[in-house]
């Protein structure tokens, strides 16, 4: 499974969104339940999904899929 | 962690198992997981009894829930949980307040030690010995105000909880040895809130946190990251060690009692099998792994000495356990210890049956230990009612077995407990129905003048324009409109002229909330002001701050001629909170959520009609 289709499992699965809500463009107003608790949820599955580590400053900023996509290939993750 | 491992927890067909199954494997558990867990959990037979809880919290606890959920459904129950708004404590033990409406077998009180007194924002450790008493006895008539005017209320067993200092005491590692030690200061006060839980308010219950934070470690109790974006300071693992004592309360109200403790032998309370490795093979004494079981007998010796019963159900010949029972060295368990044995070969189950009838008790309050899979099976086929643990095979998980089974976690509620708090509803009913109605109104009326709040208000001030902008953009709950700028367009209402940015911060005795509201105002003509955003942060909800800056403003607008003012109300799933404002503040409702008020007819209130003193700062344009 490529990266983006586990990050749209892990958005769906956090959410609770259905998974086709979640495209390759999605950002975090898209979407009524990725409001400020269902980000930090989602930040919080992110790291144990992808085993990667986040700082405060990277809340701040993974508030899109297109974010989060370009985080984790920085990171290492293919 | 492989999912292959996790997904072998779907297999488990019976609660206890899971519970067993999860207990017993290493590694964080994500989100998905989680609801996956609880949804599974929630599955199996029987079906969850309803626990109803109520959450009143002075930080973000909603981060909670799915671990209250996996916690709920692995004991049982189904949680049903109410988060009352952020930062609202005693407006919940009003007449009309979400809590009282929710109906609460269980309301969880989550405080901070900041929220117990002004004061407690210096450290301890720089107050004199003769101040840090009479700081003592303020805090408890502070908080026992505050727990007393829910105990007033019919909402279930009152459960308080203090978050945890995040921080070592002030005077280090030193502190415990000093005269003004802040841990001592702690210490001292929370014996006390545990003695007047049990002294003076009946059906409530101390929950030390710091226990909780012993047993995670401060480090691995607080997650610094959520705390500082989201006001959420718990780790995973605080949060399914909280969630789990929740859950307890809720099994020791709505579950049946646990009485029993029915221990196997063989690998239970030593290691080996009597029968084959015969007294001096078995693991029992001060080595490895025989210092594991021995360690296992002393807690069954405490729950015991809790009240609980234990029983000895094996399957062996009785003379080998006997022999063993009387005459081994390390066996802490003697044949008095336990008040019934059943030492043969006939099936476990009817053992149970058997010691359950002898002991006059239902098999629903047993608790069987035993370290075989095909027995446990057998007894969760068999007897359904009865609780099973499985004794881990790593001698070294043996000792702390029994701590995930929730129903031994003892509480001090009885049916006189719970029929207690009827009668101080009754009781307060009876009070009330001779006194004004408007006493409790000026109950909480003098609550929040004790608070001393004091608002800035501001006008079109640049200074503010990516504060505003930010809360245009997360503020959802108590927002008309709930319209989103960015700080450009800010900056743009600022320097027009037919548009009004008006801004409050609010102070008070705890310290300054910083800038929390924002009206963004637009004249239509010289005598008409139409109000494009009307917003206030949740963190000042419920002190009437939302109605003393409208106020405010009506007021000013009226001094400048202008007497009509327009406004709408924009349902979304989030604002219900702002529903009635415009009408409880004298507007009139009109069509599609628009609203006008007429200050000739209809004029602005006074300061004083709030308990907030509202200073306006002078505005560099002089509108």
């Amino acid at each position: 499974m490529n990266v983006f289709h586990q990050l749209q499992d892990a958005i769906a699965g956090t959410l609770n969104v259905p998974v086709e809500s979640v495209s390759e463009s999605t950002k975090d107003e898209d979407l009524p339940a990725w409001d400020s608790l269902g980000h930090v949820n989602l930040m919080m599955t992110l790291e144990q999904t992808f085993d990667v580590s986040l700082d405060v400053d990277d809340f701040t900023r993974l508030t899109s899929v297109p974010a989060i996509l370009a985080y984790l290939k920085e990171h290492g993750v293919e | 962690m492989s999912n292959g491992s996790f997904d072998e927890l779907f297999s488990a067909a019976a609660r206890d198992e899971l519970r067993d199954a999860l207990a017993e494997r290493d590694g964080p558990i994500t989100l998905p997981q989680l609801r996956r867990l609880a949804e599974h959990a929630e599955s199996l037979r029987p079906e969850l009894q309803p626990l109803r809880l109520g959450i009143v919290r002075s930080y973000t606890s909603e981060l909670l829930d799915p671990w209250l959920s996996l916690e709920g459904a692995l004991n049982g129950l189904q949680l049903h949980t109410y988060h009352a708004p952020y930062g609202c404590i005693i407006q919940e033990a009003e007449e009309g307040s979400g809590l009282l409406g929710h109906g609460p077998d269980v309301t969880l009180l989550m405080l901070e030690r900041s929220d117990l007194h002004p004061a407690l924002s210096e450290p301890i450790g720089s107050y004199s010995f003769e101040q840090q008493r009479v700081l003592h006895s303020e805090v408890i008539e502070r908080l026992f105000d505050i727990v007393r005017r829910f105990r007033r209320h019919d909402i279930g067993y009152i459960v308080l909880t203090l978050l945890p200092s995040m921080h070592r005491p002030g005077l280090g590692m030193y502190d415990a040895q000093s005269d003004r030690s802040a841990s001592a200061w702690w210490a001292g006060l929370k014996a006390e809130i545990a003695r007047a839980m049990r002294e003076d308010v009946p059906a409530s219950f101390f929950l030390d946190l710091d226990l909780l934070l012993e047993q995670v470690g401060r480090t691995n109790f607080f997650d610094w990251r959520l705390w500082y974006s989201a006001r959420y300071p718990f780790s995973a693992e605080a949060a399914r060690g909280l969630a789990r004592h929740v859950a307890s309360v809720g099994v020791a109200l709505k579950l049946p009692k646990a009485k029993v403790i029915a221990v196997d032998a063989d690998n239970t309370l030593w290691g080996g099998i009597i029968g084959e490795d015969g007294i001096n093979g078995i693991a029992l004494g001060p080595d490895y792994p025989g210092n594991a079981y021995v360690d296992f007998q002393r807690r069954l010796l405490e729950y015991r000495q809790r009240g609980f019963i234990l029983v000895l159900c094996s399957k062996n010949n009785p003379r080998d356990v006997q022999e063993v029972l009387r005459e081994h060295p390390h066996q802490l368990i003697r044949e008095h210890h336990f008040a019934a044995m059943r030492v043969n070969w006939l099936p476990k189950p009817d053992n149970l049956v058997s010691l359950a009838n002898e002991l006059n008790l239902g098999l629903e309050s047993f608790i069987v230990v035993d370290d075989s899979d095909y027995e446990c099976a057998g007894l969760r086929h068999s007897l359904p009612q009865v609780e099973v643990v499985r004794t881990p095979g790593k001698p070294i998980l043996v000792a702390r077995c029994l701590e995930q089974v929730a129903r031994l976690e003892t509480l001090a509620v009885t049916a006189e407990d719970v029929a207690k708090t009827e009668l101080y509803a009754q009781e307060r009913e009876r009070l009330e129905r001779k006194q004004e109605i408007e006493q409790s109104g000026g109950d909480l009326r003098a609550y929040l003048t004790s608070l001393d709040m004091r608002m800035r208000v501001g006008f079109d001030d640049e200074r503010h324009a990516r504060r505003l902008a930010q809360l245009t953009q997360k503020t959802n709950q108590f927002n008309l409109t709930t319209r989103r700028y960015d700080e450009q367009r800010i900056r743009d209402f600022i320097d027009a002229p037919d548009w009004l940015v008006a801004h409050f911060s609010l102070q008070d005795i705890f310290g300054d909330s910083g800038v929390v509201g924002l009206a963004l105002l637009r004249r239509v003509r010289a005598d008409a002001v139409d109000v494009d955003t009307f917003l206030m942060s949740c963190r000042v909800i419920g002190r009437e701050a939302e109605g003393a800056f409208l106020h405010c403003l009506l007021r000013r607008l009226f001094e400048q001629g202008v007497w009509e003012i327009t406004a709408e109300y924009l349902p979304t799933e989030k604002n219900v909170l702002a529903a009635d404002f415009l009408v409880q503040q004298g507007f009139d409702r009109e069509d599609g959520g628009r609203h006008r008020i007429d200050l000739r007819e209809s004029s602005p209130r006074p300061e004083s009609e709030f308990p907030i003193a509202v200073e306006v700062a002078p505005s560099d344009r002089g509108d």
